[in-house]
């Protein structure tokens, strides 16, 4: 058998895999990760200098076995990723955990906000568009949310200003957001301007404007930062449970985890929902459904750039409490996290837990060991990559290999009396022309 | 006794769930022309495609020439002297015919560092002469017709020393004068030696340019007859497993109001070229109008323009009275237009859904599927399951992914959603493209009892035997214009083979039949519907 062949009918099994195989691969993808990086560790570990070994190799000892060997290493593989997934969660498994502990807080707060940045890519690649866009609409929703709710806020105040200024904020974060992805979703569709070169230009566009604006204009002229005014505490998410100053509101999981399960329902369960994936697997098929392809390239941007403001006006109302510049690459991981899920609203919360997990955990391993925080990013960025990997094939594979069609259906379809599109038969183009 | 030219010997080829060949056993003898025919799905593609390598089969042999054979890929068939011209042809469009020839095993010339374009294109002529074959080296395939260029193909595998040709469905794309040719050809390069397997669904075909015949159904041989003892009947038989009925009976009906009115329509296609070119035409409640045409006349902008998928460049359509020409697909549905598209895979059918998922393509706005925007699932189940026990889909499990299904069934499903959308006007472009003989005469019936409810139906198809079959009235499209509207059942083969190769009645070929015919049969078949417009709707 060719390698060619191996291949192909690796990508083939790929694509065929079950929901309970692809979560195995993704847990296996973890644990081939974990070694790598431990390989990883250990080679960094002997190549700087250090006094006194973190970590050492010999040989196992049982019954007076002589020491054969010893090898010391200046970082501890096991300490690394112990306080990298546990020391994240806030050590479960030692005695007197406590769910609420400040490490776990902070975990749950990435994972939040991730949630909403993986959702609005997840919806995007779901229509068949690739939405590089979510930082942008996050920025342009954060900036809005922070504005509309400082400007709102002197008006109010109490227990009554949370419930009304909250919404509000999220409300504007949502509307500005879907605006500004919008303008994209109108461009392809009506311009036909290629929606990944149009949103990276409008994150540059958002992040500059942003940055004009909150430094020349709305500038909280108390601070030397890039930032506006605090917003009022009472215009905030109130932290549930957890303590105040971790940033984090069990009110805005609450809602991020409202918020997948009303995609889910919108996706799986609605007209536009069905017109939106009909679009994205299939266009044609679409059209001849009746979807207005235009429409929906249009509508589908601007509720990803809605969700990705979403994010941006959590991050304003749970984490900040006011706007500043330097948006972290939230909307970026976003993509990631959407692979990840394969685009599945419910696999996306799953996926922005991984990352949430890996976020808060590098901090803790920074702070327990002398690990230089390039190399964490390096274990971080292998993780993601062995994990995402499986699903970038099955995405892949796709292409080359359509599901079931490649194979048994190629026969069906080449003795149709004509008109089989040319990606139904990679076979046949693959063998003939080389 | 010299070996037979290709031996399967117990050929089984598996896929995952699906046994394609069943320890199939084919002979062919050298210098004959042998028909491998069968219904879609039977495995016919597959089988060949093992003996060309580009399946390994999951057991049995490959002997060519009497020699046992391994082809890992079709490079070594192409060694062996097998050679394969797939449905789809593989040339470089821009290239020239000498080009695509000699592609991949061009002369040499300076030690192999160019290419000897003289010595190619003298080798190309020669070739082409020696099988009497009529291509200019020098024309660009871009330019060339598709029968040209299916001699190109041949020619390409006969310059790389083949001497068994497999063809897979070469008539498919042929005009019936094409087709004439290539059986012409066919049978110089058997008596100059060379052995033909070619791949067919279709009887006629096999008994007028095949020596012998072998039938495929359902992955098995069932049965290797000489072309000369056999009869069509007899053929069907052994496709299908029992008796066809290979001739549509077409009651009279009355015709009704019109319902579809079609005026000046001009199109243009995606490339900005005219594809329709100013066609007016109308059709009546319980009315067939049939469209034959060899493919890209126009057929597709016609269809695609009449239900709504592309905007005209001009001319208005009317539906039911009401000009339709600037509403959204959906608002056609919504208006009663059920369409039968051409491409199942690309349109008709979303091929990652499940059966239920399809059920509701082109409804899934509407009750009683929709309702504020909200999909009722269970409805599209029963209706998933309606149409699937109905229209005896199989596997009846509205589940299965619309994927898994073979090309029959596929279209089963669609032909009968489109129907049981109980519509006023039915668009069916080539509804029986690719299907087996049971579902197209499943079909046909299906379309005949559509038409004595009063719907009007628009067919277009490039198989003549079904336009002239099922349709009231017959118009020929060639480049975008009705070449002539005839009556179908007073004009033969030949003289509508003539009108889509684009010759008009008037240039002297094919004489008044249609102009007088349209006159008389107007009261012989339907006593409301009156006057019969063949000569206004060129």
């Amino acid at each position: 058998m060719s390698v060619r062949e191996r291949g192909r009918q690796v990508l083939e099994r790929l694509v065929a895999a079950s929901a309970t195989e692809r979560a195995l691969i993704s847990l296996a993808s973890l644990v081939l990760a974990v070694a790598v990086g431990t390989v990883i560790i250990l080679v960094a570990g002997r190549m700087t200098t250090c006094q006194g070994a973190a970590f050492v190799l010999t040989n196992p000892q049982p019954f007076g076995v002589p020491e054969l060997f010893r090898m010391g290493f200046c970082y501890d593989p096991v300490t690394v990723f112990d306080r990298l997934f546990l020391g994240a969660l806030g050590d479960p498994l030692t005695a007197g955990w406590d769910p609420l502990n400040g490490q776990f807080a902070v975990t749950l707060r990435e994972t939040t906000v991730l949630v909403f940045t993986g959702l609005s890519v997840a919806l995007a690649f779901r229509a068949g568009i690739f939405n590089i866009g979510t930082q942008g609409q996050m920025v342009v929703g954060a900036l809005a949310t922070a504005l509309g709710v400082l400007w709102v806020a002197p008006f109010v105040s109490g227990v009554l200003a949370t419930v009304l200024l909250v919404p509000f904020g999220l409300l504007l974060g949502a509307i500005f957001g879907g605006l500004y992805g919008a303008i994209p979703g109108a461009l392809k569709a009506y311009a036909d301007a290629n929606e990944v070169i149009t949103t990276i230009m409008l994150n540059f566009i958002a992040t500059g404007t942003v940055l004009y604006l909150v430094g020349e204009v709305f500038k909280d002229p108390a601070s030397p930062a890039n930032q506006t005014v605090p917003l009022p505490d009472y215009a905030l998410f109130p932290p549930v449970l957890f303590g105040d100053p971790f940033g984090f509101s069990l009110l805005a999981l609450a809602f991020a985890v409202v918020s997948v399960l009303a995609l889910y329902y919108l996706l799986e369960r609605t007209t536009f929902g069905y017109d939106i994936r009909t679009s994205g697997i299939q266009p044609q098929a679409a059209e001849y459904g009746g979807v207005d392809a235009k429409r929906t390239i249009v509508a589908s941007m601007s509720l990803s750039g809605a969700l990705g403001g979403l994010g941006g006006a959590v991050y304003v109302l749970m984490i900040l409490g006011n706007f500043q510049t330097g948006v972290p690459s939230y909307g970026f991981d976003g993509i990631t996290v959407a692979i990840l899920a394969g685009n599945n609203p419910l696999g996306v919360t799953f996926a922005a837990f991984l990352f949430g997990v890996l976020k808060s955990g590098t901090t803790v391993v920074q702070f327990a060991t002398n690990v230089p925080p390039q190399l964490v990013g390096i274990l971080r960025g292998l993780i993601i990559l062995f994990v995402a990997m499986p699903e970038f094939f099955r995405l892949l594979g796709r292409r080359v290999v359509p599901p079931e069609r490649g194979r048994s259906n190629t026969a069906a379809a080449a003795t149709d009396g004509g008109h089989v599109v040319d990606g139904d038969r990679p076979h046949d183009s693959g063998g003939e022309q080389r | 006794m010299s070996p037979s030219a290709v031996e399967l010997r117990d050929i089984t080829k598996r896929f995952p769930g699906v046994v394609a060949n069943d320890e199939v056993d084919l002979t062919v003898e050298r210098g004959s022309v042998h028909a491998l025919l069968g219904e879609n799905g039977a495995g016919k593609t597959t089988l060949m495609n093992v003996l060309y390598g580009l399946y390994e089969p999951t057991s049995g042999t490959v002997v060519v020439d009497g020699q046992e054979r391994v082809f890992d890929s079709p490079r070594d068939a192409i060694d062996a002297g097998v050679g394969m011209i797939h449905q789809h042809f593989m040339l470089v469009d821009p290239m020239t015919v000498t080009e695509n020839i000699t592609l991949g095993n061009e002369p040499r010339k300076f030690g192999g560092l160019s290419v000897d374009r003289e010595r190619a294109r003298e080798e190309v002529v020669e070739l082409s002469e020696r099988y009497g074959f009529d291509v200019d080296p020098d024309a660009r395939v871009a330019d060339v017709s598709v029968g040209v260029q299916q001699r190109v193909e041949i020619l390409k595998a006969l310059y790389r020393g083949a001497d068994v040709l497999i063809l897979d469905e070469p008539t498919a794309v042929l005009t019936p004068q094409e087709v004439d040719d290539l059986f012409a050809v066919l049978d110089e390069l058997t008596e100059q030696g060379k052995t033909i397997i070619f791949i067919t669904h279709k009887l006629g075909e096999a008994m007028t340019a095949a020596d012998d015949i072998t039938v495929l159904r359902d992955g098995e041989n069932v049965g290797t007859v000489t072309a000369a003892d056999t009869t069509r009947e007899e053929l069907a038989e052994l496709m299908v497993g029992r008796e066809v009925l290979l001739d549509v009976e077409r009651p009279p009906t009355e015709f009704g109001e019109t319902v579809l009115d079609v005026s000046d329509l001009a199109v243009t296609d995606d490339r900005g070229v005219r594809a329709v070119d100013g066609l007016s035409f109308s059709v009546r409640e319980g009315e067939i109008f049939g469209i034959a045409g060899v493919d890209g006349n126009g057929q597709r902008e016609l269809v695609e323009a009449v239900t709504g998928l592309h905007t005209p460049e001009a001319g208005t359509i009317r539906f039911e009275g009401e000009d339709v020409s600037d509403r959204s697909r959906r608002e056609r549905i919504d208006a009663g237009l059920s369409y039968i598209p051409e491409d199942r895979q690309e349109q008709g059918l979303v091929m990652e859904y499940d059966l239920v998922e399809n059920a509701i393509l082109g409804s899934q706005h509407a009750p009683p599927y929709a309702r504020n925007g909200r999909i009722d699932w269970d409805e599209a189940g029963e209706h998933a399951e309606s149409v699937v026990s109905e229209y005896d889909v199989r596997p009846p499990d509205p589940r299965t992914e619309a994927e898994s299904l073979s090309g029959g069934n596929q279209q089963k499903f669609v032909v009968g959603r489109e129907l049981k959308r109980d519509p006023t006007l039915l668009v069916a472009a080539h509804p029986t493209r690719g299907v087996d003989v049971g579902s197209i005469e499943f079909i046909h019936e299906r379309l005949l009892s559509l038409r004595s409810q009063g719907v009007a139906v628009l067919l277009v198809s490039s198989k003549l035997e079904e336009v002239q079959a099922l349709s009231d009235r017959l118009a020929v499209i060639y480049e975008g214009e009705f070449v002539d509207t005839v009556d179908p059942d007073r004009t033969t083969e030949e003289e509508l083979g003539l009108l889509m190769a684009g010759e008009r009645p008037d240039d002297g070929t094919t004489p008044e039949t249609a102009a007088a015919d349209a006159g008389t049969d107007g009261g012989t078949r339907s006593g409301g519907g009156g006057t019969r417009s063949g000569g206004d709707e060129q």
